[in-house]
């Protein structure tokens, strides 16, 4: 049984900015307002039929406390019912989940989730930092850079093998960027570079290059939900949220692990394996049509593959090495280029929940998948060990 | 990072860390030309909504309350503005802008609806009061940020003309057989009030030129008040079109009128009948019979009326502005039928002359109301002794009022004051101040008649002196 809901909630608008390094042209409340009218005319609503604003970023990252009262300026939720939450990188993805809940309690007929970043005008260790307690595993964060799981994979299956699979998932998500005119980076990569970029992109953490890694970027994302009712009224296509589910595990505020036999990112593994069984879903790699997962680097996501999927030896490799993940594969992932091709933290979790949701509505743009997506995954992943995923449905037929 | 122990609790220990905390703020194009206008043009500009009419200072991109896009929606404020609310900083640190202690202050500035933050000098602490009167000091070196207004101090104490006028006696009529004597004198009675026009648009200045020049009625309705707001207690009006080229249309000039009612009703309203170049006898007259404003303009002398480069000679455009003795006559009699008062326009002797000699027929009724108008291309140019010439020429009961093209303004309008006469100033005539500076729009000329007026010790007129004076109706 997923878990209990008063009504159904469907996803009726979607916005989103251009995601860029910078944007010196406009303030943070002016981004937000870009991604905000996108997804009202999206949904040709007015701010008049918005019921409550749920607003989200990542703490103290632009350096300004209370940004929800500030960015009213852009976000339109002046005399409305607003709340802030901020859960670290999965911040986007619990928007979606507070916004489903908000929905589905009848307290709120129609809600709007904001996720948003700014990174070029805060200080990230800063605001991940904080207050640092070495005694007690507050340690000084340099931000998600781990190398762990390079080494990991690396063990298992061998430094060529693994490195090849981790390049070729960065060069499938930088194919997909270069579909998705929304993308921060896209550099035109082709699988003839694999060697060359082993070689040349600069470590930073064993096997972890930067060319692995997610980009810096400066962004927004604006998804309206509404009742079942209020959805069929609005929408030709509303897009059901079917289940979510979140999972975390932070008696330490760490992302290493200790060592191989006590790993600490077994959220995921965890959340896909309750998710899947109380929505009666066996096969997952063959009921979902397309997964936009938090992916903030390759070897996170060429490892975390087998732990949603539940999946033995070294299937998610071969799914990678056959590019049954690219679009046009088995199971597309992150047709919108993910995390790697665009990272504005607050929005990246939701940027997820969007851009599946778009695939079933099958109006992404240049990057939709060309066949039926009538069954969608989208995960959210944070810094403090937590795993949202959220399961979308092109029909109320569960 | 380092520890220590606190003294009595030798068995725990604190942990002290330090963290910079850099940040970088994207200021967005909104803000960015907010401080660029302040740098470069010492203006403070704000966004105006046009769905709940709220000036934002400083500028945002959209009005928060009802979500309107007005990034485009910039209007002029004012450099002086009221302290809302203050505090003092009484602690130094690196990141505050001055030594303590020191003032920050919440100011709203006149024009804005939205107070801002700014420092307050000049001034001592104990002296700072909520309502206190500031103005924008700007800086003298650019930082491209709010700091380049350095501060704000108190400003000088000004007074409105309407708080002065509710405080004297109003003005009453005295029947004096000798007035003209005097005034050929040079002696007139000072303590007749002097009537401020405010002539907002005419139909050749454009936005072009300078950007508060009105074209649609709401603007002109904005501008009347702001000048009657500063002591005028006449607009004279040229309507325009939504694209600034004057119209003759009855229904848009009946707009701008009413619209110009509805804003300050007590405002006397002179509308022209000359409109603009090229129109007929019967486009000039027409509007005026249907619309009927207290005051219409009534021109005496058929003439050159072009444009011609002031240092060089170099005829622009050539015109011949017709007023034939026939026009004259018809015109001041359909005005008088109406009962709308005409303003006569003399732009020479020969004008005055012609007004009189049309007058044997009994057309005009009294007082008359001339205007001596200096500084066209094809009329005279202000000197004094021509002036008093022309007022020496009037007849017994007239009034005189002048306006002066260009930089004639400020002097013709001055002499008129001292002779007894009354003032008209506006964009029509001249678009700079006295300094050269282009004028926020018409009301800050009206600013510097109040100040003529105030020197030589003249009351201003309310709009029911000037109706008194002029011998007018309201409507
Ligand atoms: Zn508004």
């Amino acid at each position: 049984m997923a878990h209990k809901k008063n009504r159904n909630v469907g996803i009726i608008g979607i916005g989103q900015t251009k995601h860029s390094s910078h944007r010196e042209d406009v303030n943070q409340p002016e981004l937000i307002h870009e991604a905000v009218s996108l997804a009202l005319k999206d949904a040709n609503l007015t701010m008049k039929d918005i019921d409550c604003v749920v607003h989200g970023n990542m703490e103290l990252f632009e350096m300004v406390h209370s940004p929800d009262l500030w960015h009213v300026l852009g976000t339109g939720a002046y005399g409305k019912d607003c709340i802030r939450i901020t859960t670290g990188g999965t911040v986007g993805a619990t928007l979606s989940c507070a916004s489903d809940n908000l929905t589905a309690s009848g307290m709120y007929d129609i809600v709007m989730a904001i996720g948003f970043e700014k990174l070029q005008e805060g200080h990230t260790t800063g605001g991940i930092t904080n207050m640092a307690d070495p005694l007690w595993f507050r340690k000084i964060q340099a931000g998600a850079l781990t190398g762990s799981s390079a080494y990991d994979v690396e063990r298992e299956f061998g430094l060529e093998r693994a490195n090849r699979a981790s390049l070729t998932y960065r060069i499938i998500m930088d194919k997909h960027a270069g579909l998705n005119p929304n993308a921060h980076r896209a550099f035109g990569l082709d699988f003839n570079q694999i060697d060359d970029l082993i070689r040349t992109s600069p470590k930073l953490v064993g096997e972890l290059k930067l060319i692995e890694m997610c980009s810096q970027s400066d962004g927004a994302c604006c998804v309206i939900f509404a009742c079942e009712k209020k959805a069929k009224e609005i929408s030709k296509t509303p897009v059901w949220i079917r289940d979510h589910i979140t999972v975390h595990k932070e008696e330490t505020f760490s992302i290493f692990g200790y060592n191989r036999e006590f790993p600490v990112m077994k959220t995921h593994k965890f959340a896909a394996e309750q998710l899947f069984k109380r929505n009666g879903i066996k096969d997952p790699l063959n009921y979902f049509d397309v997964f936009e997962m938090y992916d903030p680097a390759s070897w996170w996501a060429i490892d975390w593959l087998r732990d949603f999927f539940d999946l033995k030896g070294d299937e998610h490799l071969k799914l990678i090495e056959n590019k049954e993940i690219m679009i046009g594969g088995k199971l597309p992932i992150n047709p919108s280029g993910g995390v790697i091709g665009s990272n504005p933290i607050g929005a990246t979790a939701l940027i997820r929940v969007a851009e599946a949701a778009m695939q079933v509505r099958g109006n992404a743009g240049p990057h939709q998948i060309p066949t039926p997506v009538n069954h969608a995954l989208a995960s959210g992943f944070g810094g403090t060990m937590w795993t949202v995923m959220t399961m979308l449905e092109k029909e109320l037929n569960w | 990072m380092t520890t220590k122990q606190m003294k009595g609790f030798e068995d725990s220990y604190v942990v002290e860390g330090r963290m910079a905390l850099p940040y970088t703020y994207f200021a967005g194009r909104v803000g960015s030309k907010f401080i660029t206008t302040i740098r470069d043009q010492k203006k403070i500009m704000g966004v105006k909504c046009p769905t709940c009419n709220v000036v934002y200072l400083p500028p945002r991109q959209v009005c928060d309350k009802d979500f309107t896009d007005i990034r485009d929606k910039w209007v002029d404020v004012s450099n002086t503005g009221t302290v809302s609310n203050f505090t003092v900083v009484r602690y130094d640190d690196k990141h505050l802008p001055r030594k303590a202690p020191f003032v920050l202050a919440l100011i709203k500035l006149d024009g804005a609806d939205t107070p801002f933050m700014h420092i307050l000098e000049e001034c001592e602490i104990v002296e700072v009061k909520i309502g206190m009167k500031v103005e924008a000091v700007f800086a003298k070196e650019t930082t491209n940020t709010i700091l380049d207004i350095d501060h704000f101090k108190p400003a000088a104490e000004r007074i409105s003309v309407h708080e002065i006028n509710a405080t004297r006696k109003q003005w009453v009529p005295v029947d004096e057989p000798d007035t003209q004597g005097k005034r050929k004198g040079g002696k007139p009675d000072m303590s007749k009030p002097v009537i401020i026009t405010a002539a907002l648009s005419g139909a050749a200045t454009m936005k072009n030129q300078i950007s508060s020049v009105p074209y649609t009625p709401a603007e002109f309705a904005e501008e009347a008040y702001k000048c009657w707001k500063a002591g005028a207690a006449m607009v004279h009006v040229h309507a325009r079109e939504d694209a600034g080229m004057a119209t003759h249309e009855h229904a848009r000039i009946k707009a701008t009128y009413d619209a110009i009612k509805d804003k300050c009703p007590d405002i006397i309203i002179c509308l022209t009948s000359a409109v603009g170049m090229g129109k007929t006898a019967e486009q000039r007259l027409s509007q005026i019979v249907a619309i009927k404003p207290e005051v219409a303009s009534l021109n005496t002398n058929s003439m050159n009326f072009g444009i011609v480069d002031r240092k060089t000679g170099k005829v622009f455009i050539d015109y011949v502005f017709e007023n034939t003795f026939t026009m004259v006559q018809d015109f001041g009699k359909a005005m008088e039928e109406n009962g709308v008062k005409p303003e006569i326009e003399c732009y020479d002797m020969g004008g005055l002359d012609n007004a009189m000699l049309i007058g044997r027929q009994g057309i005009f009724t009294d007082p008359m109301n001339f205007n001596f108008v200096w500084g066209v291309a094809g009329g005279q140019a202000f000197r004094a002794e021509s002036f008093i010439a022309m007022m020496n020429a009037l007849p017994a009961k007239a009034n005189f009022t002048t306006c002066g093209v260009g930089t004639d303004q400020f002097p013709c309008i001055m002499q008129s004051c001292i002779l007894g006469g009354h003032m008209r100033v506006g964009l029509e005539d001249n678009i700079k101040m006295p300094n050269g500076d282009l004028a926020k729009g018409s009301y800050e000329q009206v600013e510097v008649a109040v100040a003529i007026a105030n020197n030589l010790g003249r009351p201003v007129a309310t709009t029911d002196e000037a109706r008194l004076i002029m011998g007018i109706k309201k409507r």
